[in-house]
């Protein structure tokens, strides 16, 4: 697929999910081995291109989320590239023991990919929100997680997850009209962090549909007097570690994910810095303890204080109590 | 190794011993892939492989050392010729399905065989593989179930039963029922032609030929002591016509 | 290039057709207008007129004609000249 201008304004206006689709057709044209399975969500999917070019590449195993892991296990045993999808919170979850045993312990070349985490689902309420799937996945050994932040780099790292021999996890954010990080070409490499934004107070490392609101931060805290930089972790596990350590010659680090605060990015990084002797303190932003009413996407962001605005108020904050 | 002091499953491995045989026979023959789901039978799919010369005498002595390649609920070795990573019941048939769509993807003869616990299929997962199998008529795969009527706790008949064989026939399957002690009837059931997935329910005993284990839930996972050892092997010796 | 070729050429780019097949085409008529070739044809009319299309008027945009009368009524698009 080219990149220009009319591709990545594209890619936006489909949301993740449709860009997978067209990602993954992409990467399947060239390689016969890479195959689909669903859990009767193609549809949903963006994925209904592709089963209707490629019919014998495409299995719905009904809704059995557990099943289509084994299978997928069964396939990348024999040698295929299955990416089995689903939604995320179901793929973390209902399938969870199949994901460490398959791809954790037996190490099956399988990609696993999850549509709607965070709040993507909007009315469809907590059942379909995934808060904790970095969390569960995260302890599992061997696996790959990442999170794109906007259409482009969903269709990099479909390409990566589908090049490189090891079972991938991919979280997949945002609704329609996703807003645009990349506006050109780029190079991503699985496990380096990118920053997209320099600066010298503070740190914001971010991931996923946090990206766009953590440059949005960004911008307030300037015209607020704080220079924040903002890196992208796009790969959640194996975390970049030294793009973490360089962090820690600013004054305060934040991390921000669609995410409970409890065992996802936030905790990456500080399971990082709690070794180091010299390190800013850390605030983990993200949702909380409560499964709240369900509300469009807009409304949880705000909901859990995920919007841009307090976002960069409750870094400002901190900071000011920081540098006092 | 039975004798040595972290014990084993033994009784779930002695019930087995001749569908392995079979199994084991049938790929001498043709090409085949073996999927230990019920993984507590790792001691007998040892025994079965040294038999059939698939691993060493020498391997097979390792049975449960500590780090050693043949824990007692095998790990994937594919230097081994272990292919499947087994104990977390309930998951080995849906791998199975997998590897047998891969066959008939690349339109490859051969068989995929899954060995199952009566147990085990308490688990719903075994039901979600088993439907996807049938709708998608995978001829070449053929599960067959250890059918000794214990678990864990006991007999089944006091913990949850259900029409097995109803079950599995109204997921597609073809079904067969035998008398799993004996291989050869449980090689013909093998041969079977069908256009559908193949259920072998085997009924056998836990802990046969070894008249203390038979039916003992407290042998699902044991350790003897000499005499016992002693006892066993002279029994089985006997039983099998030495 | 006028503003109607202008406008027929996002759907020559946007589906690899000829500007016949372009002035009759309706949503999902052919396999290429389908929901995601939609977001490209958006794109590809954006780009033509330096504009930036409202949601709803991207889903209502289901022919050659709708978006035509769209782009007139609504972002100043002048089809006469």
């Amino acid at each position: 697929m080219e990149i220009n201008p009319i591709t990545i304004r594209t890619l936006s206006m489909l949301g993740q999910r449709g860009v997978f689709g067209l990602a993954f057709m992409d990467v399947a044209e060239t390689d016969r081995n890479i195959i689909a399975l669903s859990a009767d969500l193609c549809n949903t999917s963006g994925l209904d291109r592709f089963r209707t070019k490629y019919p014998d590449r495409f299995f719905n195993v009904g809704i059995a989320e557990q099943n289509m892991v084994g299978v997928a296990a069964g396939l990348a045993a024999a040698g295929y590239v299955p990416f089995a999808t689903t939604f995320a919170n179901f793929a973390a979850l209902r399938s969870c023991e199949q994901v460490r045993h398959f791809l954790g312990y037996m190490k099956e070349n399988v990609k696993l990919v999850g549509f709607g985490a965070g709040f993507s689902f909007g009315m469809f309420g907590t059942t379909h929100y995934a808060l904790e799937d970095v969390a569960v996945l995260r302890a599992i050994n061997n696996l790959v997680i990442l999170n794109p932040a906007d259409g482009l780099e969903v269709l990099k790292a479909t390409h990566a997850a589908a090049k490189i021999n090891a079972p991938v996890y991919i979280r997949l954010s945002g609704v329609m009209n996703n807003p645009i990080i990349y506006k050109s070409d780029y190079v991503f490499e699985i496990g380096k962090a990118i920053t997209l934004r320099e600066g010298m107070d503070v740190s914001i490392i971010t991931t996923g549909s946090m990206v766009d609101l953590a440059l949005k931060a960004a911008a307030l805290l300037e015209a607020d007097g704080v220079s924040a930089e903002v890196v992208n972790m796009h790969t959640i596990k194996p975390l970049d570690v030294y793009a973490v350590e360089k962090a820690c010659a600013k004054k305060l680090i934040v991390t921000v994910e669609e995410h409970s605060r409890i065992g996802g990015l936030g905790s990456a990084v500080a399971e990082v810095l709690t070794s180091n002797t010299r390190r800013p303190i850390q605030i983990i932003l993200g949702t909380g303890d409560e499964y709240l009413h369900a509300g469009d996407f807009q409304h949880m962001l705000e909901s859990h204080g995920l919007t841009a605005l307090q976002i960069a108020k409750k870094i400002s904050n901190t900071y000011k109590e920081v540098v006092k | 190794m039975v004798a040595g002091p972290n014990g084993a499953h033994i009784a779930p491995s002695l019930s087995c011993v001749e569908i392995l045989t079979a199994i084991f026979a049938y790929m001498t023959e043709s090409y085949g892939l073996f999927v230990l789901s019920k993984g507590h039978a790792g001691l007998a799919l040892y025994a079965a492989m040294k038999e059939f010369g698939i691993i060493s005498a020498a391997d097979f002595d390792t049975f449960e050392t500590n780090g050693g390649e043949f824990p007692g609920q095998p790990s994937k070795n594919l230097a081994k010729h272990i292919e499947y990573s087994s104990g977390s019941l309930g998951m080995g048939l849906s791998y199975a399905c997998g590897r047998a769509l891969a066959l008939k993807q690349r339109s490859l003869n051969g068989k995929v065989f899954v060995l199952l616990g009566d147990g085990e299929t308490n688990e719903g997962s075994v039901w979600e593989s088993a439907m996807f199998a049938g709708f998608n008529h995978l001829k070449n795969l053929i599960a067959v179930v250890d059918f000794n009527g214990m678990q864990g706790d006991g007999f089944s008949k006091d913990i949850l039963t259900f029409d097995q064989a109803g079950m599995w026939r109204s997921c597609g399957w073809h079904v067969q029922e035998c008398d799993g002690h004996d291989s050869a009837v449980i090689s013909r059931c093998l041969t079977e032609q069908t256009d559908e997935p193949l259920v072998i329910l085997a009924r056998t005993v836990k802990g046969k030929g070894v008249s203390f284990m038979e039916n003992v839930r407290e042998w699902h996972h044991g350790r003897l002591t000499q005499n016992q050892y002693q006892t066993a092997l002279s029994e089985l010796e006997v039983g099998n016509g030495n | 290039m006028t503003n109607v070729e202008k406008y027929t050429q996002a759907f020559v780019d946007a589906f690899s057709i000829d500007a016949e097949t372009a002035m009759t085409l309706k949503f999902q008529q052919i396999p290429a207008w389908d929901s995601v070739g939609h977001m490209g044809l958006v794109a590809q009319i954006e780009e033509q007129f330096g504009i930036m299309m409202e949601p709803d008027d991207i889903v209502d945009l289901n022919s050659f004609d709708k978006g035509k009368e769209m782009l007139g009524a609504k972002y100043g698009v002048d089809f006469a000249s």
